[in-house]
């Protein structure tokens, strides 16, 4: 199956794949689908490293003492041509996430109101009426990348980002959202909180949220 | 077995580091330099990535509860002398000041048998953004007990070489990155230029202060993978070069990617040190690293 993808070297121990530049089910289902085969490679005890899938691009990591850059770059074309876009999706249900939207749980809910001309209510609407794709994870452990938002809520990232957001809180900012998996810093827009846990490392799969997977928002008081 | 009396800025458990779960968002860590965890490893008969004690700018201090056999590598700060294992007896006290200016900021405690912590996914280190790993993904603090989980090693080991001190200005080598062709003349500035590390000894990534490498064109970036060494180029024109602890995906341009044998080096640079780029090619960096391992073998394997 042919499929477009560029390589160049990413510094002496790593090559990066690209697919795309946008943000687009199709092209991410390569990226995964190559992430796939590189695991299986790696599995199968070739000198790779787990790879780095995102958007529209993986970074695929090698032991550099085994290969140089041109096996590497060989290999990779040899896997890659290999790999099936991979269907993630399948015939999982989506997965559902109760949010408490605003107050003390979200925040900046008014303020994203306010800033897109709706009432809150409405931002709840749109917000919970979506079914999301998760991207890709990144950022933190278990933190998922869920596209795409409704045009209608986009917004830049807040200008002061917050020192400290509360794991659960669920966030928007450009067309992507989110539920921050532990305690950190953040720039996101708070609109709501879920009390499910996205991240512990001692079930059999940590992350909560998979790439690939299917997401929704579901309203709770 | 060792008791914190003092904790020091961050003083944290490090293996040598945590990939498989890269996909997750789960930073790789481990010891920002590995080649000191690997020499005071060996020094005490631990393989060179076993969990240690990392301590960054200012160390710790301990009483000894139980006898056991330590090894200190990496930066000085005091405590014990780096470079040859140490049978420490119970009563005794080690108290690990600031590292000396010049030496670097990190300096590791190898415990004999590795630091008894438990494993998760697949590594001791400290995940401190997770929360996990470690002493339950934080820094160490007053209290806690630093136990190892084996024998102990008999014979005294010595490095047999000077640990090498980093010169006034260190010199990290760099190819150029993935992004250099569409960042105009930003490569040729970042080693043009005379940086000053700042920040506060961030395990994630440091900060180059200097000239600002603003570029003429905003670079908005789908977020993706990078890696240790990453030279990254956010919008107020500061590079900063990621460290072990670096969030696994970013947003940033990357204007070129330090070599991994130089990791080491990045991992010893604090707030204040200068430091200085060179331009590498692939082939020589993957030399570089290889005769880097094939050194740090070779020494390995002259101690008793």
């Amino acid at each position: 199956m042919a499929v477009d993808f560029a390589l160049e070297p990413h510094g002496d121990d790593a090559i990066l794949v690209t697919f795309g530049d946008s943000v687009d089910p199709v092209i991410n289902r390569r990226v995964h689908g190559a992430a796939a085969s590189v695991r299986a490679a790696r599995d199968r005890g070739e000198p790779w490293a787990t790879p780095i899938p995102s958007y529209a691009s993986l970074l695929a990591g090698y032991d550099a003492r085994r290969l140089d850059v041109a096996g590497a770059t060989s290999a990779l074309q040899a896997l890659l041509a290999a790999a099936d876009e991979t269907d993630l999706e399948s015939d999982q249900p989506a997965l559902e996430i109760p949010v408490r939207y605003g107050g003390d749980d979200g925040p900046d809910l008014d303020a994203v109101a306010q800033s897109t001309g709706l009432t809150p209510a409405q931002v709840i609407d749109l917000h919970s009426s979506v079914v999301y794709r998760a991207y890709m994870l990144g950022f933190a452990p278990g933190f998922a990348y869920l596209g795409e938002l409704p045009a209608q809520l986009e917004l830049a990232r807040r200008d002061t980002p917050r020192q400290r957001v509360p794991a659960g809180s669920v966030a928007i900012a450009g067309r992507q959202t989110a539920v921050y998996s532990s305690t950190t810093p953040g720039g996101w827009h708070l609109i709501g909180r879920t009390d499910l846990v996205l991240w512990d490392p001692a079930r059999e799969q940590p992350s909560l949220i998979t790439a690939g997977q299917l997401v929704r928002f579901t309203p709770r008081a | 077995m060792l008791e914190v009396v003092a904790p020091g800025l961050l003083t944290t458990v490090q293996d040598s580091g945590r990939p498989g779960a890269v996909d997750l968002g789960v930073p790789i860590g481990g010891a920002c330099d590995p080649l000191s965890l690997a020499m005071a490893n060996a020094l005490v008969g631990n393989s060179a990535g076993e969990a240690a004690l990392e301590m960054s700018v200012v160390g710790a201090s301990f009483r000894v509860i139980a006898d056991c056999v330590v090894a200190v590598a990496g930066a000085d700060m005091g405590g014990l002398a780096r470079g040859e294992s140490r049978l420490l007896r119970s009563g005794e006290t080690i108290e690990f000041g600031a590292a000396v200016d010049g030496s670097g900021v990190r300096t590791y405690l190898a415990l004999a048998g590795g630091i008894d912590v438990p494993e998760v996914l697949g590594s001791r280190s400290t995940c401190l953004v997770g929360r996990f790993g470690g002493f339950d993904g934080r820094p160490l603090r007053a209290g806690d007990l630093v136990r190892s989980r084996g024998r102990w090693l008999l014979t005294t080991r010595r490095w047999p070489a000077a640990p090498t001190l980093p010169s006034e200005q260190r010199l990290v080598r760099v190819v150029r990155g993935p992004d250099a062709a569409v960042l105009g003349d930003a490569f040729d500035r970042l080693v043009g230029t005379a940086w000053t590390v700042g920040g506060r000894g961030d395990r994630q990534g440091i900060r180059l202060d200097g000239p600002a490498l603003v570029l003429s064109t905003g670079a908005t970036m789908l977020s993706r993978g990078v890696t240790w060494g990453s030279v990254q180029l956010p919008p107020d024109g500061q590079p900063i070069v990621l460290l072990a602890d670096h969030q696994t995906v970013g947003g940033y341009p990357d204007i070129g990617v330090a070599i991994s044998a130089d990791r080491p080096t990045l991992g010893q640079l604090g707030p204040g040190n200068k430091v200085g780029f060179a331009e590498v090619s692939i082939i020589e960096a993957q030399h570089l690293l290889r005769e880097q391992g094939a050194d740090l073998e070779r020494t390995v394997a002259t101690l008793p």
